[in-house]
């Protein structure tokens, strides 16, 4: 692939330089945008309506007008706004912890050299083989130890670091801040920390927010722990929560699909006010230079 | 944006030390004085409904109660508080997590030492021999018992030409023969599936009518040799040879689904299914009947209660239990909330007799579900109850499916059940 | 050199240049050649310790456990390997690990190759509707897994699924997406890549910003279309990152849970009357909380472990080679 050579002129070929994106694309596009919304529009469905609409053929794909009606028992049935509160709290501190303390060690990891750092890292990357299933009866015990069993703080700690969080912050700083730099900012009397604070980190600063985005998320999402180590109804977060709507053996789908959509609601706004500067950021160049 | 992650990194380490510092956390139960306790119990048996009727008669008293799940949610989630963690002072336990827990019964506080040797003679006996250790140690009282029953569906049985009289009824099907002969009736008058499935509408409740089951009495495991097993499993597979199958397989969503639409007219009812079939078809109101099943005696779950060892208030919790959980207090949680009394001296309460559902066509539920389980011979209920029941069910299911031929089931079952058993 | 140290300054801040030069040297520079050396040490320490506290010491306590019958609120009595040698005879856990490895081929590879393909797309500079588009495909990643694995279950419902409805329309037969192995498999794989797809597509595009534009605007001024473009622009300038998602799908992949936990086919903890989509980690789960077997359990979570851990071998050795091609 050889860009430079070219026989057409300049003007013109910077008018034929960029193809259009043909409509058989845009098409498939769109099959791909109503994928990845229909279960959760059918989900909202469900909750507008009743059990009955999720499992009447032909299906059933219009809002009805019981929204109200089954948001109030879900709020009837668990103490579903301190569930709101509880997750907002978790989802937040673990997002920013993620970002910052994966940007630290990435840091570390790309830019500084000190004895042990790649067999440090390689340890990084092996411990994102421990799935977390494993750990919950050992980390239990732990947490009875603490005298942190039914806290917030049981959730929160174990999940404030990520080794793929390390990974990412690693890769971006490797190719955002080159030793030019950096050396310059040494020669000017910075010290490592000041390095890290005033020039990686902000100009990692898209990847980083993606970073705590994805923490936020996994966190607002995360339910196995959380159910095994928080007790007390005040206590739960949303997803707990709305497991509780859940019956014993089976399921009220109504009551259930309203919950979850409920607990998923939050993370739309988010993501609806979030989502664009976010994207834009990642388009405006995670990667500068 | 610098600004704004400091913030939020304050905000959050804020978050954390006024987390860490409530009260309430960390190691103390919400106690304010002795008359506090912890309550633990699943979904969908309205505990709620007994707690409030206990803190209006004894307003010092302060419970806490947690729904915590699904009942094998809530085994699991006791499970990880005896390994290790805050234990509540009251749990309520479900018939098929009990053997688990008694295998370790220094788990649990004997209820002997608060009085429950004095009160045990009010407890149906094959019940509390199940939370009673081999030395005599009572490890939980019984809250209730499902007994068995065919629910039906009047208006289907009328469309395909059968009685809708529920001692009719009862009486089409003494054994489980005749109800085979009964569902192929209704087969043919209506071209729809009469059963929801065979594995547990037939086989869990067929077994569950011998004398021994997957025990013998000397308390080994007999499963593969006990002949009235062998016989419930046979029963099934003629039963799904013939047909009469929805082949929904119990609480899966095509099986509420099928409930709400007819596509099957009856199913082995334990008097707590009744409440699900409420919920799943509220549409189907009024169009539905009990009648006695074949065989004539069964029982599906029932609850204990039970108190840990480490609790830090088991006498509040005794109090409640002894209350709650006396003739008196049994009998009037069954009046509210459907749950049958394991104290068979209030089985003939003019009250229990007379009560009915409307949604049941009437059918005097009391009556019914009390004289199904009376008839029953107890056996023994071993710690691998659980493990070998479910590789049978499993098994019939596979049958159900597809997956697995008749000629072959038991001896796929067998198989199935030795490797479960080995692990 | 002038242009970056004022740029550096500028950086950091004239306080902080400012102060960098008012402090006495000799003190200045002690203090901070103590704090310089051990600084890497303590941008990384929170990650190691709480790792250790939180990560290591459960799986070593995993390792101790599997060595062991043991009874989580009974008996524990050591029993060496017996735990191991049982495991190797287990037709489950080999039905597990089929089930596991392909649910994790059947995920996978569609997903990646389509979040290749969308990525390359959203990348355009000509695309209209651009951030809706790439908005939308992170929505089943925000979804909550409980409720969307209820949704898909009631869909792929064998009599009253959306799914079978449309099979039918098709003049094709109802699938029981539960008694089969391919089928239940092909559901789970279905739900675990709608969730990640728009994930790994994000990824993709992240990492294509870093591509010159003028690549991609040479290659169609020498005639390429966009299939060509893609082929000879877009995947070679991915490579590493798309080393990067195998192997994390891949260890994903090794651990997938709450989608055949929730599914709920027949009950229980086994996904399936014959366990068709039982995954490694919930046949764990269920033997540890089903059965109360934490010692067999264990068991199965050393063997997820070594197999987790030669899969990355495997990976970044192919990585390393992969990046040493790199022109």
């Amino acid at each position: 692939m050889n860009p430079t050579r070219s026989t057409t002129t300049p003007a013109s070929r910077r008018r034929r330089s960029v193809n259009r994106v043909p409509r058989v694309v845009y098409a498939l596009l769109g099959v791909m945008v109503l994928l990845s919304v229909f279960p959760l529009y059918w989900m909202f469905v469900v909750s507008t309506t009743d059990s009955a609409t999720a499992t009447s053929l032909p299906p059933h794909v219009l809002p009805g007008g019981n929204f109200l009606h089954l948001a109030r028992l879900v709020f009837d049935t668990v103490p579903f706004v301190r569930a709101l509160i509880n997750s907002l709290i978790v989802a937040t501190t673990i997002g920013v912890g993620q970002a910052v303390l994966s940007a630290l060690a990435g840091f570390a990891f790309a830019k500084l050299s000190f004895p042990g750092r790649n067999a440090l890292f390689l340890f990084v990357v092996l411990t994102m083989t421990v799935p977390a299933q494993l750990a919950v009866i050992p980390q239990y015990l732990i947490m009875s130890k603490l005298g942190w069993v039914d806290t917030l703080q049981a959730v929160i700690v174990p999940g404030l670091v990520s080794a793929f969080g390390i990974f990412w912050m690693r890769q971006h700083i490797s190719n955002t801040l080159d030793d030019e730099l950096m050396h310059a900012a040494r020669v000017d009397g910075a010290t490592t920390w000041q390095i890290f604070w005033r020039i990686a980190f902000p100009l990692v600063r898209p990847a980083a927010l993606v970073l705590g985005l994805f923490g936020f998320v996994y966190a607002w999402n995360d339910f196995l722990w959380p159910f095994i180590v928080l007790k007390s109804p005040e206590r739960y977060t949303v997803q707990i929560a709305i497991k509780a709507l859940q019956n014993n053996r089976d399921i009220d789908l109504g009551l259930a699909m309203s919950g979850s959509f409920l607990a998923t609601l939050p993370l739309l706004v988010l993501f609806a006010f979030v989502g664009r500067r976010l994207v834009q950021g990642i388009m405006e160049g995670a990667f500068k230079g | 944006m610098k600004r704004l992650i400091t913030t939020a990194a304050v905000f959050a380490s804020a978050v954390l030390l006024v987390v860490g510092c409530s009260p309430g956390s960390g190691g103390n139960s919400a106690s304010s004085g002795s008359k506090t306790f912890e309550f633990w119990s699943f979904t969908q048996i309205n505990q709620k409904a007994d707690v409030d009727v206990y803190t209006k008669a004894h307003p010092d008293v302060h419970i806490k109660l947690t729904e915590v799940g699904s009942t094998s949610e809530t085994a699991q989630a006791l499970t990880t508080a005896l390994a290790g963690g805050k234990v509540p002072d009251l749990v309520l336990i479900q018939g098929d997590d009990l053997p688990k827990f008694m295998q370790s019964p220094e788990n649990f506080v004997d209820l002997n030492t608060f009085g429950a040797d004095k009160v045990k003679g009010n407890y149906l006996d094959w019940v509390l021999k199940q939370s009673t250790t081999k030395d005599g140690k009572t490890i939980g009282i019984p809250t209730d018992v499902g007994g068995m029953a065919i629910a039906y569906r009047t208006d289907l049985f009328k469309a395909a030409g059968l009685p809708t009289d529920r001692d009719e009824v009862s009486k089409l099907w003494p054994t489980w023969d005749a109800f085979l002969e009964v569902g192929k009736k209704y087969v043919q008058a209506t071209g729809k599936a009469f059963l929801d499935n065979t594995p547990t509408s037939i086989f869990f409740q067929a077994v569950n009518q011998g004398t021994e089951r997957y025990y013998d009495t000397d308390h080994k495991l007999s499963y593969d040799k006990n002949p009235q097993v062998k016989a419930a499993f046979d029963l099934t597979l003629k039963v799904f040879a013939s047909g009469i199958s929805a082949k929904q397989a119990s609480f899966s969503s095509g099986w509420t689904a099928a409930m709400s639409k007819g596509d099957f007219a009856v199913v082995s009812a334990p008097s707590w299914l009744l409440n699900q079939i409420k919920t799943n078809a509220p549409g189907t109101a009024g169009k539905w009947d009990i009648a006695t099943i074949p065989g004539g005696s069964g029982n599906w779950g029932g609850s204990f209660l039970a108190i840990p060892k480490r609790a830090k208030n088991p006498n509040a919790a005794w109090n409640y239990i002894a209350e709650m959980q006396s003739p008196a207090g049994e009998l009037a949680h069954f009046l509210s909330q459907g749950s049958l009394p394991t104290t068979p001296s209030v089985y003939s309460d003019p009250q229990l007799v007379a009560k009915t559902d409307p949604f049941f066509s009437n059918a005097p539920i009391g009556k019914i579900y009390t004289q199904s389980v009376v008839g029953i011979k107890p056996f023994y209920i071993g710690p691998e109850d659980g493990t070998v029941g479910t590789e049978l069910l499993n098994t019939l299911t596979s049958v159900e499916q597809g997956k697995v031929a008749p000629a072959n089931a038991w001896d796929t079952a067998l198989t199935n059940v030795k490797n479960a058993l080995r692990g | 050199m002038s242009g970056k140290v004022t740029a550096v300054t500028t950086m950091l801040g004239p306080a902080t240049a400012a102060e960098n030069t008012t402090r006495p040297t000799r003190y200045r520079h002690i203090q901070q050649g103590v704090r310089e050396r051990l600084a890497p040490y303590t941008y990384v320490a929170p990650f190691f310790l709480l790792f250790f506290v939180f990560g290591l010491f459960p799986l070593l306590f995993t390792f101790y456990v599997a060595l062991f019958e043991w009874d989580p609120i009974g008996e524990h009595h050591y029993v060496g390997l017996a735990n191991f040698s049982q495991l190797v005879h287990d037709p489950r856990f080999w039905g597990a690990l089929r089930n596991t490895f392909s649910i994790w081929v059947l995920s996978t590879v569609p997903q990646l190759l389509l979040a290749l393909g969308m990525a390359h797309v959203l990348n355009h500079v000509r695309l209209r509707a651009a951030t809706l588009f790439r908005m939308s495909v992170l929505v089943p990643y925000i979804t909550s897994v409980a409720a969307t694995t209820i949704v898909f279950a009631q869909l792929f419902d064998r009599d009253y699924g959306m799914l079978n409805w449309f099979l039918q329309l098709l003049g094709l037969q109802h699938v029981d997406f539960t008694a089969s192995v391919w089928a239940s498999n092909i559901m789970i794989a279905v739900m675990v890549a709608w969730r990640w797809t728009g994930y790994n597509t994000l990824l993709y595009l992240a990492s294509l910003q870093a591509v010159p534009r003028e690549l991609f605007e040479a290659a169609a001024a020498d005639g390429a279309n966009g299939w060509k473009q893609f082929r000879h622009v877009t995947i070679p300038a991915l490579r590493p990152i798309i080393a990067f998602t195998v192997v994390t799908s891949t260890i994903g992949g090794l651990q997938i849970f709450t989608e055949p936990l929730l599914a709920n086919t027949v009950g229980g903890l086994t996904c399936g009357a014959a366990r068709q989509c039982q995954t490694l980690t919930l046949f764990l789960y269920e033997q540890a909380f089903g059965r109360f077997h934490f010692g067999y359990g264990a068991a199965v979570g050393v063997a997820l472990f070594v197999m987790t851990v030669i899969v990355s071998a495997i990976n970044y050795l192919l990585v390393t080679r992969i990046r040493s091609e790199r022109p």
